[in-house]
């Protein structure tokens, strides 16, 4: 599904990735961790095609197209979708409008007509209650005074609403309690399915606790430098990343 | 370069042509003044950002063509499109003509033509002037009880016979603890230039309330100067939006006399505009007595070449304490090419007052941008969502609620369309 070779992106004058490969197929969860600075986030700006990441090196494929040819939304219509770890404040663009329209971007691209009133009102209800969310925040602005838990389940809200087929999910668990975690945490179980892959993307293995990847990446320095299976994410938990970082370049 | 003035000896010959009636008086004094002070240049502080030399070299080439009042093309579609759009009874002035037609007479209004009564009172202001010089007919409008629906006042012009000049006058008086409602609306079209000059009289009695919605969608091309002249009474409250959408030129000077004590006014108004459009909001509010308060927020978007101008002013008088005057500016610059020049201003005289004004100047916001796009909106569909985010505020809060759902639709209409270039 998402095949990464070799990858170099910078930002500004300062290089990130530095020949990052990875390669994810549907149903498997991958987990990215590594120290802060890494270039985890990058990696996964890149993915959704932010404009102040410049790539200068290697490809991305998604499902075999050129990733790195489209505009961010022609990567979410593809079925690309980034859950921010600092989602962005947008007063006076309300969250029901944001949610209504990305559908039927989606769908239109799918070559469906546009969701109903009553058919979009229904499905917002049922995710919204899936995540333990009030209705109340369909009329809000997006994000707009959200409490650091209420934008991550407002994140994983629009990806059960837009049904991707790549789900890159950026530090989900930072700056969450352990209800407002596990919630989100069940959300995105729920969402884990044989055609849609994962990449959870976090510094702390905690969230690992809750939705079990089937690969764990060690990112260091832009580039993968260890790889292996959940047991790994265990490991860096009890001896940090340094042992690995001086594996790598001894 | 096209000659700055205004050309005197055709406007006295064409003023001479007019007949002799009620107006002479006032149309000759008119003259006079203009004859001495002639129209400001941007020499004067109060001009420095609008240069009225597209409205002059209009007027000199309508003057020198015979100065007739335009015929322009049938605007009946025109007008039905606007009164249908918003619910009010309608006083309608077509290309300077009064026509009575779209109004149902309503027990508390009373209207009286100017050219069957008596002259209006001529403040002493050049575009004034040039409007009382020119003066065939007005409208007085009383207003005795509240009415059921909002007064409409629509000032539409259509040039397809040369340059043309068109001068509206309509004074409007609330009877003390009237509440009304009142939309002036604004519009044009034709490929020809066209010069519009607009006086507008407001007196609030005492404890009477009035909510006043200018909506000004002129085409692009075509240049506009209005005056609003407001006098506030005792107790009163008058609040007024105005929706810049359209024109070539524009400049609305809006002036609020604040004579009397416990008087509430909130002026805020909204401008968008593109290249070829200039669009000049100047507020001049004059607190003499406190307690009172006053609020102004303007709020613009802008792209492509153009330029608007913001200046609000309050003026608090000596003795005027317990005033509380604010002033709010925002703009939205979407292109390199756009600018806004603001200025907030205050003159305190009095001692006991609360004052504050601020304005920003931004661009759009590239987080929330890719945040939209990354869930699918085209680029286009993004900033249409925000710029009408920004506008939104403003929309939601007019003072005259049945014209809100037009001005949405306009706001709208005309943002999608100036978004579409994005030039930076």
């Amino acid at each position: 599904m998402l095949e990464i070779n070799n990858l170099t992106a910078r930002i500004g004058d300062t290089e990130i990735l530095r020949g990052l490969s990875l390669s994810v197929k549907a149903g498997e969860v991958h987990a990215i961790m590594g120290p802060n600075g890494s270039g985890k986030s990058t990696l996964a700006q890149v993915i959704a095609g932010h404009q102040d990441y410049v790539v200068t090196g290697g490809t991305a494929t998604f499902n075999g197209k050129n990733l790195l040819d489209l505009e961010p939304e022609e990567r979410a219509r593809e079925g690309v979708f980034l859950g921010f770890q600092y989602p962005v404040e947008i007063p006076g663009v309300n969250n029901a409008y944001l949610l209504k329209a990305a559908v039927n971007a989606r769908r239109q691209h799918q070559g469906l007509g546009e969701i109903d009133a009553f058919e979009f009102l229904k499905l917002a209800r049922e995710k919204m209650a899936m995540l333990g969310m009030d209705t109340k925040f369909l009329n809000r602005g997006v994000n707009e005074g959200f409490s650091g838990g209420e934008k991550k389940r407002n994140e994983i809200l629009q990806m059960a609403m837009l049904e991707p087929k790549l789900a890159i999910l950026d530090e989900t668990d930072s700056g969450l309690d352990i209800d407002a975690l596990k919630a989100v945490a069940e959300g995105v179980n729920s969402l884990r399915k044989p055609d849609r892959a994962i990449v959870l993307v976090t510094h702390y293995q905690r969230l690992l606790d809750y939705i079990s990847p089937d690969f764990v990446h060690v990112l260091s320095e832009g580039r993968i430098i260890r790889s292996g299976d959940r047991t790994l994410a265990l490991e860096l938990e009890e001896k940090g990343y340094d042992w690995l970082r001086e594996a790598a370049n001894g | 370069m096209k000659p700055a003035m205004l050309s005197i000896d055709s406007l006295k010959s064409a003023v001479l042509r007019l007949p002799d009636d009620v107006l002479s008086a006032t149309r000759a004094a008119a003259l006079a003044n203009l004859d001495e002070h002639g129209l400001p240049t941007v020499q004067h502080e109060d001009w420095k950002y609008t240069d009225l030399r597209p409205a002059i070299d209009i007027s000199n080439r309508w003057l020198a063509d015979g100065a007739a009042r335009p015929t322009g093309g049938d605007l009946s579609e025109a007008i039905v499109s606007v009164t249908g759009s918003i619910d009010a009874d309608w006083l309608v002035i077509a290309n300077g003509a009064i026509d009575m037609s779209h109004f149902n007479s309503s027990p508390g209004i009373e209207i009286e033509r100017f050219s069957e009564s008596a002259a209006p009172f001529v403040m002493d202001r050049p575009l004034a002037d040039l409007n009382a010089a020119l003066l065939q007919d007005g409208l007085r409008v009383q207003v005795h009880a509240a009415t059921e629906k909002p007064l409409g006042l629509l000032i539409i012009d259509d040039a397809n016979s040369g340059a043309a000049v068109t001068q509206v006058n309509v004074e409007i008086m609330v009877a003390p603890g009237c509440d009304v409602e009142i939309v002036e609306y604004q519009t044009s079209s034709g490929r020809d230039d066209h010069y519009a000059n607009s006086v507008v009289t407001l007196d609030i009695g005492e404890a009477a309330h009035t909510g006043y919605v200018r909506i000004q969608e002129r085409r692009i091309g075509h240049v506009q100067t209005g005056r609003l002249s407001v006098s506030v009474g005792k107790d009163a409250r008058f609040a007024m939006a105005s929706y810049d959408l359209g024109g070539g030129l524009v400049r609305n000077d809006v002036d609020i006399d604040l004579g009397a004590k416990g008087a509430d006014l909130v002026c805020n108004g909204l401008y968008l505009a593109s290249d070829g459009q200039h669009i000049d909001n100047h507020i001049r509010i004059d607190h003499r007595v406190g307690p009172a308060s006053s609020s102004q927020e303007f709020r613009g978007i802008l792209n492509g070449r153009c330029r608007c101008v913001w200046n609000g002013k309050a003026i608090v008088h000596k003795g005027a304490d317990g005033t509380d005057a604010k002033q709010a500016n925002h703009n939205l610059l979407l292109s390199d090419n756009a600018e806004i020049d603001a200025k907030p201003e205050l003159e305190i005289y009095a001692d006991d007052v609360k004052c504050s004004h601020g304005t920003t100047v931004g661009q759009l916001d590239e987080a929330a941008l890719f945040y939209l796009r990354s869930r699918g909106l085209g680029r286009h569909e993004a900033i249409q969502a925000l710029t009408r985010a920004f506008a939104a505020d403003l929309v939601g809060r007019a003072p005259v609620s049945a014209a809100k759902t037009a001005i949405a639709a306009l706001v709208d209409a005309r943002l999608a369309e100036l978004t579409l270039e994005r030039t930076s």
